[in-house]
């Protein structure tokens, strides 16, 4: 153990001249290739973050895309929903249309058919009525009642204006003289002269007379002359009551 | 045992200088870590190899070891610290060579490094703290301690040489006694022993070397924590 001053300097100075040679071709070159590398992986970490960044830019556009799709798709499907409604509205509206035509039509139809039914009951009624006056006044008419036809028909020939009258004329265009005068019952001779006279008054071409007697007009008399033939008894007035409810 | 196994032995002598083996074999260790570090920086590249990964693995642990001590000066501290390191451990392992004898079993260059360690642990202070607020630290917290300020930076600085000195000479000095008297193979597993004996001695010198170094650059701000 002992101390060599010449080995001590130089030790230093070899320890000096390794660390210079240690910095140099060492550390520095190793430090600065690591300095290159870390350089190297923040470039690329920067690259990336400059990737991640604009990858959620255009996640973000492509979200806000998607948003406008799905709006525009539910306006579509709103307008759609709209124009469906609408169409079913406008769909609705002609059936109901239809259906109010049809209703109308069945309305109108089953109306008829009321009518047409009440009419029939009514004929039905009026045939019932015309059968049991006609029994009625079968049972009940007489000479007496015949008497007061005949004295009210000739009191209405006597009573008609001129114009009357005239139309009365008219109907007989044959101007036929022959005049049938048909009673159910036997007309007295006051009864007739005065008929004649006042039937003579209305026709004065009237010349010929032709008295009988038909049961069938159960009271009253039916005057024929030529074409033209005036019923006034009750069998032809049930008659034309009948006809009367017939043709309504 | 032959007293020249262990003794410096001079190889040259030019006028007062003499060049002992301890010189040549350092000498060699220079040498050989310009020409492995000339190569590597060559073919540096950022895809590194096996060779450069596991360069700048050492490279990045002792950066990170100083770094623990001192964050603010790392690489400030890199060249000196870990060149010690480096040194050392290259130092220290080659005296496995067969007929080389380790520098640092030389007081002489334990001595030498620890000085370096001495000045260079006052100059980063200095620089770092300005001479009068470096001084000023010998006498927190009280004048009366700038005695012992000055004999703990000087024993410290001989432990330092001692220590190492010591225990690489006694390695050798172990392992070639148990070759001397048990034979060729028997000194195998003392060998392992100095394998992590000049590992640990390597470590545990450069790491005093960078507490000397930080407590020097760091004693103003501990000496302000402290009042």
């Amino acid at each position: 153990m002992e101390l060599n001053w010449s080995t001590f300097v130089l030790e230093i100075i070899n320890f000096l001249v390794l660390i210079w040679i240690l910095k140099h071709f060492l550390y520095r070159p190793v430090l600065a290739i690591i300095a290159r590398r870390q350089e190297s992986v923040a470039q690329q970490q920067q690259q990336a973050e400059a990737l991640r960044t604009e990858a959620t830019a255009m996640q973000e556009e492509y979200q806000q895309r998607l948003s406008q799709w799905q709006q525009e798709q539910q306006q579509a499907r709103n307008e759609l929903q709209q124009s469906l409604a609408a169409e079913r509205q406008q769909q609705r509206d002609r059936l109901q249309q239809e259906l109010d035509v049809m209703r109308h039509g069945a309305e109108v139809a089953e109306q008829r058919q009321r009518q047409d039914r009440l009419r029939q009951q009514e004929q039905v009624a009026m045939q019932q009525g015309a059968q049991f006056a006609a029994q009625l006044l079968r049972l009940g008419a007489g000479p007496e009642t015949e008497k007061r036809l005949t004295e009210l028909l000739i009191h209405q020939l006597l009573e008609l204006d001129p114009e009357q009258r005239s139309r009365l004329q008219r109907h007989n265009g044959e101007r036929s003289n022959a005049a049938t005068i048909a009673s159910a019952w036997s007309l007295g001779d006051d009864q007739r002269e005065r008929l004649g006279a006042a039937l003579q008054q209305c026709l004065p071409e009237i010349t010929e007379w032709d008295w009988q007697r038909d049961p069938e007009l159960l009271a009253g008399v039916r005057i024929t002359v030529g074409a033209w033939e005036l019923g006034f008894n009750l069998a032809d007035e049930l008659s034309g009551f009948a006809e009367l409810g017939e043709h309504g | 045992m032959d007293a020249g196994e262990m003794s410096i032995a001079v190889i040259w002598q030019l006028g007062p200088v003499a060049i002992t083996n301890t010189v040549v074999t350092t000498w060699a260790i220079m040498a050989l870590l310009a020409l492995a570090c000339w190569l590597l920086s060559r073919r540096l590249q950022l895809q590194p190899g096996p060779l450069q990964t596991a360069v700048e693995g050492v490279i990045v642990a002792i950066d990170q070891a100083i770094r623990e001590v001192a964050p603010d000066h790392s690489r400030l501290l890199l060249p000196f610290v870990g060149s010690l390191w480096i040194f050392l451990v290259v130092a220290n392992l080659c005296s496995l060579i067969p007929g080389v004898h380790s520098p640092t079993r030389d007081l002489s260059t334990t001595s030498g490094l620890a000085l370096l360690v001495f000045f260079y642990a006052h100059w980063s202070g200095i620089r770092a703290q300005g001479v009068g607020a470096y001084l000023k630290h010998y006498l927190a917290p009280s004048p009366v301690m700038l005695p012992f300020h000055i004999i703990s930076e000087l024993s410290r600085t001989i432990a330092l040489a001692v220590r190492l000195f010591g225990n690489m000479m006694s390695l050798e000095m172990a392992a070639l006694l148990i070759l001397m008297v048990a034979g060729f193979l028997a000194p195998v597993p003392i060998l392992m022993l100095h394998v992590i004996e000049a590992l640990v001695q390597a470590y545990i010198f450069g790491m005093l070397a960078l507490i000397y170094v930080a407590g020097g650059m760091q004693s103003i701000s501990s000496s302000s924590g402290k009042e």
